[in-house]
């Protein structure tokens, strides 16, 4: 075992891992407001990597095409809020598990009639070329992911902490009910969470579809590896799922290259099944594991 | 500036609010008291949204606010200091003051320069809180929690403001130290309606008071008034 191949592999898995991060990010955003979240969010990815890989096919410049998706993202997540979860929350209910599944295979259904079904590449300005970073190759293919999942991390936390609208965020995060005495509309803040949610998603798809390829089951792998995380992490903590995320791309990386390509799921399999029998009541267990 | 006629409402079948009445004009203090489950905290409840009346209106200012959604009913002109506090235990006491005001500050920038003046003047009132400042809501002790709560309500500039059993769980000395607070609130001409276990202590600031019983108002008079009164002398004040 040559340690500068571990290293190298290591570190290109962490930076995949940093996808799983963000869409595990995303579930954080919703449960934050409404303890929902959205089981369709894979499908999001997808289909938002697909209208962002239709601008591109358009003739719209890398980054004219980028705001686009999360525009699109926030919208979708909207429309998933709207049909799938508002009034299964009004009504008290768990109702949004098998909504937001359902809109999800609706996503699935539409993409694979608008974009048909076969695995497309998506063409990036950005470069694949390996440069030498502290002793290890990456390709700023790979450095753009990690760029791209700091960037909007930092700005939805920074829009948290200092802005108002933010603040209100956390105080309907912290005291539903309370935030309303304030004036605050919790309708409203979790329409916000999903909107986020949804940009957020469709970030993680424009980021990974140049590395992988777009296609409408692109995001079935992505998103089991997703849940891991955010079980393990828990549902509250940003920069825990950004470490497990990167934990888990690396010990990914590692299974496939020592072990076979046939392990890659592995890792991610086997840290559900430990986190769920080591922490079965974990931050995530109380209002969906159990229920579902 | 807040009348109330006729309110019933509940949870689920059971219905607590059997045709509750009270007005408060402004700048007047009333209290409400009554024995626990006599319907205190869901009248305040049903009046501020939380809980949707299923009869009866609620006017603020002229204007009926039945049913509307609470933060609506908050945008109006009506704070209200909830039974327990509820403080936002994770943001800074400061930002637990700003959201306070949030009805009528900026969303994005320029909130804390706009709100300055009202958080000088809740600091004035509340020195504790000025030195917590930046400290989390959550790891303030029970006293102080209470007093954010009532600085957060007043950073509204509300209309009306209703105090929720601002004394419960409270030590003597700091219970002396809330009604201090009210009295000067009282003062500065803010109209309150409060509900308080300690009827005694609630009828000496008062300047009108109903006395519920089973859902409804079964006396009502000045503390003057009440204080003569025999049923309520035995049932609260013996």
């Amino acid at each position: 075992m040559d340690p500068s191949i571990i290293g190298q592999m290591a570190v290109s898995g962490a930076l995949m891992g940093l996808v799983y991060a963000l869409i595990a990010y995303g579930f954080q955003l919703t449960y934050a407001t409404s303890k929902s979240i959205n089981f369709g969010q894979g499908e999001l990815v997808m289909v938002s990597a697909f209208f962002s890989l239709t601008l591109t096919n358009l003739g719209l410049p890398y980054w004219l095409m980028v705001p686009g998706g999360l525009l699109f993202g926030a919208l979708m997540g909207l429309v998933v809020e709207r049909a799938g979860v508002r009034l299964a929350l009004e009504q008290k209910g768990e109702g949004w598990i098998l909504l937001t599944i359902i809109i999800g295979l609706f996503f699935f259904s539409a993409a694979e009639n608008i974009w048909g079904r076969d695995d497309r590449p998506f063409p990036t300005p950005i470069s694949a070329d390996p440069i030498h970073v502290l002793g290890v190759d990456v390709t700023r293919l790979e450095l753009s992911v990690a760029v791209g999942v700091f960037a909007i991390m930092g700005l939805v936390e920074l829009f948290k902490r200092r802005t108002l609208l933010g603040k209100a965020f956390e105080a309907v995060s912290a005291d539903r009910d309370a935030a309303e005495l304030m004036g605050i509309s919790a309708t409203r803040t979790v329409m916000l969470s999903y909107g986020l949610s949804g940009s957020v998603a469709a970030l993680a798809g424009i980021l990974v579809s140049p590395i992988t390829t777009v296609g409408p089951t692109m995001a079935s792998a992505l998103i089991l590896k997703a849940f891991a995380v955010a079980v393990v992490a828990g549902l509250d903590s940003g920069f825990g799922v950004v470490l497990i995320g990167m934990f888990l791309g690396a010990l990914e990386s590692l299974a496939s290259f020592y072990l076979g390509s046939g392990w890659r799921e592995a890792p991610g399999l086997v840290l559900l099944i430990l986190a769920l029998a080591l922490r079965p009541t974990g931050v995530f267990g109380k209002a969906t594991i159990r229920k579902v | 500036m807040l009348q109330v006629e006729d309110l019933h409402a509940g949870y689920g079948t059971s219905e607590v609010l059997t045709g509750t009445a009270l007005t408060v004009k402004q700048g007047t203090l009333v209290a409400l008291i009554g024995a626990n489950g006599a319907g205190k905290t869901t009248t305040m409840r049903a009046i501020s949204g939380g809980l949707k009346p299923s009869r009866g209106r609620v006017v603020l200012d002229g204007q009926e606010v039945q049913g509307l959604d609470a933060s609506r009913i908050a945008r109006l002109g009506l704070a209200h200091a909830p039974e327990g506090r509820k403080v936002f235990g994770p943001l800074s006491v400061e930002d637990n003051l700003l959201l306070g005001a949030y009805g009528r500050l900026p969303r994005f920038f320029g909130f804390r320069a706009k709100a300055q003046a009202d958080l000088d003047r809740v600091y004035e009132l509340f020195p504790h809180l000025r030195d917590r400042a930046r400290q989390a809501a959550g790891t303030l002790s029970g006293g102080e929690q209470q007093m954010l709560a009532i600085g957060r309500a007043l950073m509204a500039r509300p209309k009306v403001m209703l105090l929720d059993e601002p004394s419960m769980g409270l030590a003597p000395v700091i219970v002396q130290e809330v009604f201090r607070i009210i009295r000067r609130l009282k003062e500065e001409g803010i109209t309150l309606l409060l509900v308080e276990q300690f009827a005694k202590s609630a009828l000496e600031v008062a300047d009108y008071a109903y006395v519920m019983e089973r859902g409804r108002i079964a006396v009502e008079g000045t503390p003057a008034e009440l204080s003569r009164n025999e049923r309520v002398i035995a049932a609260y004040l013996g």
